[in-house]
C-alpha cells in the first residue's frame, strides 16, 4: 500500500476539557477501551493507510504520551528514516521568556525535512477505524486546497464543533464553530489533508503575524475564506470526546456488538502498546456480564456493563456497575461502585460505596486512595 | 568485539511426537500454552530477565511457525546491536551438509557462531519447559565453583525418578554418576536439561564426540558421561520452583491447569520477571451478559457468550451462546459453536466445534480416532484448521485429525488451511 503522505497528530485539543482525566497526561493519552489510548485509533488509522512518518505535536503533559509510544515500534514506526517524531514545544532562550510556547519552529523543520506530497492533519478526539488512502486520492483529483472529513453528527456531541456549509460540488461555503442552531448536520470530524508546502506556508505565515496555532479547528476557522477547501464524508461509526461525558458514553457503546466489530474486527488491526501482562484469571465465583476486560486482572467480584483495563484486581463481593476502571486499581472486599470513572492506580478501601449518574459520572483522578 | 561472558544455546528443534496432532505442522516450542503463551516464551524470557543478551536458537522441525514467532526477537527484548536471537537452522557448507544429528551435534555444527563471540560459558536450554529460572544465579554458581560443567537439578518424586535423568551427588553437589532413566534410581535429582559449560571444555568434548562413531551425539547419553569419566568437575545447581516438562498431552494439559489451580506457585503475574509473548494485537476479552466464566483464564480477543468453567483459553476464542467448555485449554482463534459441550479437550489453531458436539469420556461408543498411545486421562485433541460436524459425538483419548482419502466417522466435516 503506497500513499504519498506523512502524518501529522495534534496530541491535545484546548478546547477538550476532561477534567481529572487529562490532568496528567495529554488528551490522546486518556485511556479508552480496556487496553488504548484514545491516540491509538488515529495512529493505527495513519499506519494502516501505508502512512510511515507520523509527527505528534504535543505542548504540555506529554510525559504519558512518550511512555506510551516509546519508539513506536508497536505502530511499526521505529524506522531508520522516518518513523515516529514527537514535536514538543520548541522553546528557546527567547520564547521561553516571552512565555511563548507555542512556538511552531520544530514543526517547521519536521514539515521541511519530510519528502511527502501530502500531510494529514488530524485532531484528537475522535476515535474511529479507516484508512486515508480514499481521502487522500479524492484531494489529488479533486485540486482543492484542503480536504476535510465530516459526519452527519451534527452538534449532538456538543462543544467542541465546526458545522460545515457546502455547495453542491462539496465546497465548504461556511464554517461556524459551535453554533446554537444549525442548517446542516456536517460535522468537521477533526481530519485534514493538505499539501505539505501549503502546510508549510500556512504555518510560518501564521507564526511571523505572531498568531497561535495551536489547533486545527482555530487554523481553519481562520483560513476557510482564503482557500478552497473540500469536505469529504465519513459514513462509517465515530465516537466523539468532546466532554466526560461524551467519554464515558464511548466508552459504554464500546460493549454494543456493532461497535465492537466496527472498531475491532474490521480487519485492520488498532495497535498499542503491548504490556505484557499475564491473563486474566477468574474466580470460582464471580460474575461478568457484557464487559471488556484486559489482560493481568484478577476478577473475584461482579462487572456489569463496564469497560476493566490491564492488571485491575476486583475483590470479593465488589460490584462494578456501568463503570471504567483503568489499569492497576485495587477494588477491595465489599465495594459497590456504579456509573463512575476510576483513573490509574487507585485503590479503593474496603465498603466504600460511589454512585454517579448516568450522564454525569463520578471521576476519581489518578492514584487516588479513596 | 569484546569477549561475551556468556552465549545461551536453545534446543527448539525436537519434533515432540508424543503430542501427536499438535506438534504435525508445527515444532513442540512454538506450541500455543498457557493463553497468552507459547512454550518457548519461559526459556526465551528467563534469558532475557536475566540478562543474557546473545541467545541462538536451534531450530530443524517444522521451524516456520517458530521461525516467524521468535522474529528479531523484540517482543522479548532481544534485538540487540550486540546479540539477540538468532535463528541456527542446519546448514549445508562445502564438506558437510547434515541435520542436526543430536542435541551435542547441533551444537558442534554451531561452533563458528559460539566462537564468533568469544565466550567464556555457553548455557544449553531446552525450549519445551516451563519454568522461571535466574540463569545468571547459576553462572554465578559455576564461576565460585570453578566447574567445568554446572546442571540445574530439580527433586522429582521417587516414584518418576526412572523417567529422568538422574545425577547422584556427593555432599558438596558435585556430581559422582549420572544414570539416564534408571530402573532403579540412587538419588530423585533430575536434569533439567539446563547446563552451564566452560566453553574451552566444551569445545573440545564435542569436537571429541563428533569423532566418535558410536556417539548419539546426545547432552545426556554422551558428553555429561565422557566428561564424568574424565574426572571433569560437574556441578549441580538445585532449583527448587515449579518446573514442568511438557511432552506429553496428560503433562501438557496439567501444567496448563496449574495455571489455574496453583496460581502462585507458576505465579505469571510477578512484575520482576514478565514471562514476555509475541502480542496477538486484538481487544481485551468481552464477557456478554448471560455468560458465566469460572475459574478460568483468558486473554486479549476472546468472546464468550456461553460457559466456561476451569479452562484455559488463548486469544480470540468465541464460545458461542448455550455452549460448556470445562476442563479445557483452547488454543488461539478456536470457536465452539451453540450448544456444543467440550469436556477435558485441547483444540488447536482456529478449529471449529460444530453445533451441539459433544465431547468428553462420558460418551460412550467407538471412535476411529481413539489413541491411548498419546492420549490418556480422557483427554482429547482436536488438530488445528478443522470444522467438527454439528452434532458429533467424540468419546475421550481421541486424537481427531484430518487424515486425506479416509473415511472420518462423522467427526470432521472439513479441513481449512490456517493463516
Amino acid at each position: 500500500m503506497f500513499i504519498n503522505a506523512l502524518g501529522l497528530i495534534m496530541a491535545d485539543h484546548r478546547n477538550v476539557q476532561l477534567g481529572e482525566l487529562i490532568r496528567p497526561r495529554a488528551l490522546s493519552a486518556v485511556p479508552i477501551g480496556g487496553r488504548y489510548r484514545i491516540i491509538d485509533f488515529m495512529l493505527s488509522n495513519m499506519v494502516n493507510s501505508g502512512i510511515n512518518s507520523v509527527g505528534v505535536i504535543t505542548f504540555n503533559k506529554y510525559k504519558s504520551l512518550m511512555d506510551h509510544l516509546g519508539t513506536g515500534s508497536f505502530w511499526d514506526l521505529d524506522r531508520k528514516t522516518k518513523g515516529l517524531t514527537l514535536l514538543p514545544p520548541y522553546i528557546n532562550f527567547a520564547s521561553a521568556d516571552n512565555g511563548d510556547i507555542d512556538d511552531m519552529t520544530g514543526l517547521l523543520y519536521y514539515l521541511r525535512g519530510e519528502r511527502n506530497k501530502y500531510v494529514v492533519v488530524a485532531n484528537s478526539n475522535v476515535i474511529f477505524n479507516a484508512t486515508f488512502n480514499e481521502l487522500v486520492a479524492d484531494h489529488e483529483e479533486s485540486g482543492a486546497d484542503i480536504s476535510l472529513l465530516y459526519n452527519l453528527d451534527g452538534i449532538r456531541f456538543g462543544a467542541p464543533n465546526i458545522i460545515l456549509e457546502t455547495d453542491r460540488r462539496h465546497y465548504v461555503t461556511d464554517m461556524l464553530q459551535n453554533p446554537e442552531k444549525t442548517p446542516t448536520s456536517r460535522c468537521f470530524l477533526g481530519v485534514m489533508v493538505l499539501d505539505r508546502e501549503l502546510l508549510i506556508d500556512i504555518v510560518s505565515e501564521l507564526m511571523s503575524r505572531g498568531i497561535r496555532v495551536s489547533s486545527i479547528d482555530s487554523m481553519l476557522l481562520r483560513l476557510h475564506k482564503q482557500y478552497r477547501i473540500r469536505a469529504f464524508n465519513y459514513k462509517g461509526l465515530v465516537l466523539r470526546i468532546n466532554s466526560i461525558s461524551t467519554y464515558f458514553a464511548a466508552s459504554m457503546r464500546l460493549l454494543e456488538e456493532q461497535t465492537r466489530q466496527e472498531l475491532f474486527w474490521s480487519g485492520r488491526p488498532v495497535f498499542t502498546k503491548v504490556k505484557d501482562e499475564a491473563p486474566s484469571l477468574y474466580s470460582a465465583d464471580n460474575t461478568v456480564s457484557n464487559s471488556l476486560i484486559s489482560d493481568g486482572c484478577s476478577i473475584y467480584g461482579s462487572v456489569t456493563d463496564s469497560v476493566v483495563f490491564r492488571g485491575v484486581t476486583l475483590s470479593n463481593n465488589a460490584v462494578v456497575n456501568r463503570c471504567v476502571i483503568f489499569q492497576d486499581s485495587y477494588i477491595s472486599e465489599g465495594v459497590v461502585l456504579e456509573n463512575v470513572i476510576l483513573d490509574k492506580n487507585c485503590v479503593v478501601r474496603p465498603g466504600v460505596r460511589l454512585v454517579g449518574q448516568t450522564d454525569y459520572p463520578v471521576v476519581i483522578g489518578k492514584g487516588a486512595i479513596v | 568485539m569484546a569477549r561475551s561472558n556468556v552465549v545461551a544455546m536453545i534446543l527448539a528443534g525436537g519434533q515432540g511426537t508424543r503430542l501427536g496432532v499438535l506438534t504435525k505442522d508445527l515444532a513442540k516450542p512454538a506450541v500455543p500454552f498457557g493463553s497468552r503463551y507459547r512454550i518457548i516464551d519461559f526459556t526465551l524470557s528467563n534469558c532475557t530477565n536475566s540478562d543474557i543478551e546473545i541467545v541462538g536458537v536451534l531450530t530443524q522441525y517444522q521451524p516456520l511457525v517458530l521461525n516467524t514467532y521468535i522474529g528479531t526477537g523484540h517482543p522479548w527484548d532481544l534485538d540487540r546491536t550486540n546479540g539477540g536471537t538468532f535463528i541456527l537452522p542446519p546448514y549445508q557448507s562445502s564438506s558437510r551438509s547434515d541435520w542436526y544429528l543430536g542435541t551435542a551435534n547441533a551444537i558442534y555444527q554451531n561452533i563458528d557462531f559460539i566462537d564468533s563471540y568469544d565466550p567464556r560459558h555457553v548455557l544449553i536450554l531446552s525450549g519445551d519447559h516451563i519454568y522461571k529460572m535466574n540463569y545468571a544465579k547459576m553462572l554465578q554458581e559455576h564461576i565460585q565453583q570453578e566447574a567445568d560443567a554446572t546442571i540445574a537439578v530439580i527433586e522429582v518424586p521417587w516414584a518418576e525418578a526412572h523417567r529422568f535423568g538422574i545425577m547422584n551427588v556427593d555432599k558438596t553437589g558435585q556430581i559422582t554418576t549420572f544414570d539416564e532413566k534408571p530402573k532403579n534410581p540412587k538419588s530423585n535429582l533430575a536434569s533439567m536439561g539446563v547446563y552451564v559449560f566452560s566453553w574451552d571444555v566444551l569445545r573440545r568434548q564435542l569436537i571429541a564426540d563428533d569423532a566418535d562413531p558410536e556417539s548419539s551425539h546426545d547432552f545426556g547419553k554422551n558428553i555429561i558421561p565422557a566428561m564424568l569419566s574424565e574426572n571433569r568437575k560437574l556441578m549441580t545447581h538445585r532449583f527448587r520452583s515449579y518446573w514442568k516438562d511438557v511432552g506429553t498431552i496428560a503433562s501438557l494439559w496439567e501444567a496448563n491447569m496449574d495455571i489455574l489451580d496453583r496460581p502462585e506457585e507458576i505465579d505469571f503475574r510477578d512484575r520482576n520477571w514478565r514471562i514476555y509473548s509475541r502480542n496477538p494485537i486484538k481487544p481485551a476479552h468481552y464477557i456478554a451478559a448471560g455468560a458465566r466464566v469460572v475459574n478460568s483464564a483468558l486473554t486479549d480477543g476472546c468472546n464468550i457468550y456461553g460457559t466456561v468453567e476451569h479452562s484455559v483459553l488463548s486469544d480470540s476464542v468465541t464460545v458461542e451462546k448455550g455452549a460448556v467448555v470445562r476442563d479445557s485449554i483452547l488454543m488461539p482463534g478456536v470457536t465452539v459453536q451453540e450448544g456444543a459441550v467440550l469436556d477435558k479437550c485441547i483444540v488447536a489453531n482456529q478449529t471449529i466445534i460444530g453445533k451441539n458436539v459433544q465431547a468428553g469420556a462420558h460418551i460412550t461408543k467407538t471412535c476411529i480416532f481413539h489413541n491411548s498411545k498419546l492420549c490418556s486421562d480422557g483427554i482429547i485433541v482436536f488438530e488445528r484448521g478443522l470444522k467438527i460436524s454439528d452434532q458429533a459425538q467424540i468419546p475421550g483419548n481421541c486424537m481427531v485429525e484430518y487424515r486425506e482419502g479416509q473415511e472420518m466417522d462423522d467427526i470432521i466435516e472439513y479441513q481449512f488451511r490456517i493463516r
